[in-house]
């Protein structure tokens, strides 16, 4: 299965808030919608559930207009909120009856789902007695409970501890597994880089970057080494300005053309006595930083 | 079609856990089980004492006093017939012992004949609701007219009859008789007022909670806005309904049970004899009254982002609804049902509901005017349900400064 918006535009009264939104995203595989707040994200994800129509372009699954009767999207919005003081079991199954779900599976499905969070225990609880970690699971299962064919997970991981989003990660991946399209969107760009095959970044309603992760990092220009070495003073003296530190330790150096690359690694590994040289790969929050900042550039 | 009735249970299953709504229920019909049984439970303490006689209470004591020792008897007969609550007793003190009685409270009241003609009347506290010198007043002339008469030459008894003849008359009513209609009509409109109040600002208080809570986050990607807002109103609309039900209907069945101890109580009476056209009309004008009113509620709390904000986002509607109230109450006890106010009042959507309701309980109003009424109610209605929830739709995902209510309509009315 595949989803594709195709040009979607959307204005708020006067304020053009998306502007030929494009993408596709894959069954199988983890897709991450990225931008910085008001970018336009929730939007685009609230026009993709149906919430409200766009003004123009369309929302297509598998080349046809996607039908929201057939169609089963799942959703952790990144306000989370569910019912405070009502009993878990008993939202959890208005949620997934709204869903379409009859109410016996839908019963069946929490109960799976419950024991499969660590929750079970919490069944008959009001929801304000749980802990926020263990609220956000609860609404997680809001968005899996109906089996969904889509499921966008809007900053899933904020808010858990490492073991529950140990959890999280292990329950993401078998819905990737077993062939469904998930959205992700997040800030936190190491979990993006850790499931995402394809991303999409948006910046003030444009898709200013689009694509396969390993193909965008491998496309970006190949014109800065890194180098590890016990001595780097040596270095830095013979490359002068091109050369400057990393954060971790490390050296980068500038090439004034990817062409020179080789010509360079071979001249410092025989110069100097160096533990590791390597193309700079940006991380996606660098790729990030640079789209998504003020001066967006074009893809 | 589905999810309107799962919202729609969901909704009232929320009531009926609701500790408040339950509470208030059972707290109604407890006590007016208390009062339907009242009558019942002061018989059986009267039974069982019947050294005490068949007054309950002893009468106040009130005392007479003449100029003349010789008229006492006759005097004393003709206050113990006028005054059958009081236990009548000749007074032998003088005035200022007497006074000292009534201070003390020995007596709740005197009268002091100075002659044939006059008296003075002595009481503690003066109530509001004091009748005895008027009454006394009557008394005593026409013992006067008595004597006059007999003086002249007719006899006692004739005089006592030409005193005493009463010319019979028959009131017939062709429409509707105020004196019976008024205490029914103004129980159910008050009524309504509550319940329309009191559910009219749950559901703007239950948006409210569900935006604020982000509840609606995921609302509004599992349901579409219509089927929340209708399943939620519908779902007060019953549950106000049933409860009203539970009181009236516990009201009558306790009132059944205790008939023949309530006796001739022309109020008691008149309430539980509402003709069945009247509960009829009731439940189309509570119905269509609660919608409306609650529509509005519902589009209202969707435009606050806190809960706060609810009380003052709803006054505009508070405020029209308390007017409507205050000039059908006006009119109701001016005895006037039928004047101009009301009878614009009946066709206006927002008045119409407690206006011509009041009307058709206590006056007659031509056919065609209800129709006419009910029509416009109905159709405003669906409009007022139509816009509202668009201004849901769009007022449940909008946080921050809430919009103005021409803004929201005129929004609403564009999209």
């Amino acid at each position: 299965m595949e989803l594709e918006l195709l040009n979607i535009e959307k204005s708020f009264g006067d304020k053009k808030v998306l502007t030929g939104v494009s993408f596709k995203a894959e069954g199988g595989k983890a897709f991450g919608l990225l931008g910085r707040n008001g970018a336009g994200k929730t939007t685009t994800i609230r026009i993709l559930m149906n919430v409200f129509p766009s003004d123009g372009g369309q929302v297509l699954i598998d080349g046809k207009p996607i039908d929201y009767n057939k169609i089963k999207i799942g959703y952790l919005p990144e306000e989370r909120g569910l019912y405070p003081k009502k009993i878990i079991l008993d939202q959890l199954v208005y949620f997934a009856q709204l869903k379409g779900m009859s109410r016996a599976d839908a019963i069946k499905a929490i109960d799976y789902w419950l024991n499969r969070l660590d929750m079970t225990e919490h069944r008959t609880k009001r929801l304000d007695t749980l802990s926020k970690g263990n609220q956000q699971k609860i609404q997680l299962i809001t968005a899996l409970a109906h089996d969904p064919d889509i499921v966008i997970l809007d900053e899933p991981f904020s808010g858990l501890d490492p073991v529950n989003a140990m959890l999280l990660k292990d329950v993401v991946k078998e819905q990737i597994a077993i062939g469904k399209i998930v959205l992700f969107s997040s800030h936190q760009m190491s979990y993006i880089e850790e499931f995402c095959d394809s991303i999409a970044i948006i910046n003030k309603g444009v898709i200013v970057l689009h694509g396969d992760l390993r193909d965008i990092k491998r496309d970006y220009p190949r014109d800065r080494l890194v180098v590890r070495t016990q001595a780097p003073d040596a270095i830095r003296k013979d490359f002068g300005s091109v050369c400057s530190s990393t954060e971790d330790g490390g050296l980068m150096i500038r090439l004034s053309s990817p062409s020179e690359k080789q010509q360079i690694m071979m001249r410092i590994t025989e110069n100097y006595d160096i533990d590791e040289i390597k193309v700079f790969e940006p991380s996606l929050n660098d790729i990030f930083v640079e789209y998504a900042g003020d001066a967006p550039k074009e893809a | 079609m589905n999810q309107f009735g799962t919202i729609l249970k969901f909704e009232l299953k929320y009531f009926f856990k609701n500790k408040t709504f339950v509470g208030i229920t059972i707290f109604f019909v407890v006590l007016i089980a208390a009062v339907m049984f009242f009558p019942r439970i002061i018989s059986i303490f009267e039974s069982d004492d019947p050294d005490e006689g068949n007054t309950p209470f002893s009468k106040p004591v009130m005392l007479v006093k003449t100029d003349d020792t010789a008229k006492e008897d006759a005097v004393k007969d003709i206050f113990e017939t006028y005054f059958t609550d009081y236990d009548v007793r000749l007074a032998t003190e003088n005035i200022e012992e007497i006074q000292k009685m009534i201070i003390a409270g020995v007596a709740e009241c005197a009268f002091v004949m100075q002659n044939d003609t006059s008296f003075t009347y002595y009481v503690n506290n003066l109530s509001l609701y004091d009748t005895n010198a008027e009454i006394a007043s009557e008394a005593v002339s026409r013992v006067y007219q008595m004597n006059a008469m007999i003086n002249e030459g007719i006899s006692a008894q004739d005089a006592a009859d030409i005193i005493n003849f009463r010319v019979s008359g028959e009131v017939v009513s062709l429409g509707k008789s105020q004196i019976q209609n008024f205490f029914y009509t103004y129980i159910m409109i008050f009524a309504l007022y509550m319940v329309i109040l009191l559910y009219g600002q749950m559901v703007a208080t239950n948006v409210a909670t569900e935006k604020s809570s982000r509840a609606m986050e995921l609302l509004v990607t599992s349901a579409k806005p219509t089927s929340m807002m209708f399943g939620k109103v519908l779902a007060s609309c019953l549950a106000g309904l049933i409860q009203l039900i539970a009181i009236f209907g516990s009201a009558v069945l306790f009132y059944n049970l205790n008939r023949s101890y309530w006796g001739e109580n022309m109020i008691i009476d008149s309430i539980f004899n509402i003709p069945a056209s009247l509960l009829v009309y009731m439940l189309v004008f509570f119905i269509l009254g609660f919608l409306i009113y609650a529509f509005m509620f519902g589009a209202v709390g969707s435009t606050a982002t806190k809960l706060e904000d609810i009380n003052t986002s709803v006054m505009p509607i508070t405020m029209l609804f308390i007017v409507a109230f205050i000039v059908v109450m006006m009119s109701m006890t001016s005895g006037e049902v039928d004047n101009p106010a009301m009878i614009v009042c009946s066709f206006i959507p927002f008045t119409s509901p407690m206006a011509m309701f009041t009307r058709i309980a206590m006056s007659t109003v031509p056919w065609y005017e209800i129709a006419i009424s009910i029509a416009i109610l109905v159709g405003s209605t669906i409009g007022v349900g139509v816009i509202s929830a668009k201004i849901y739709r769009m007022g449940v995902l909008m946080y921050g400064t809430p919009p103005t209510i021409g803004n929201l309509i005129k929004a609403a009315l564009k999209s």
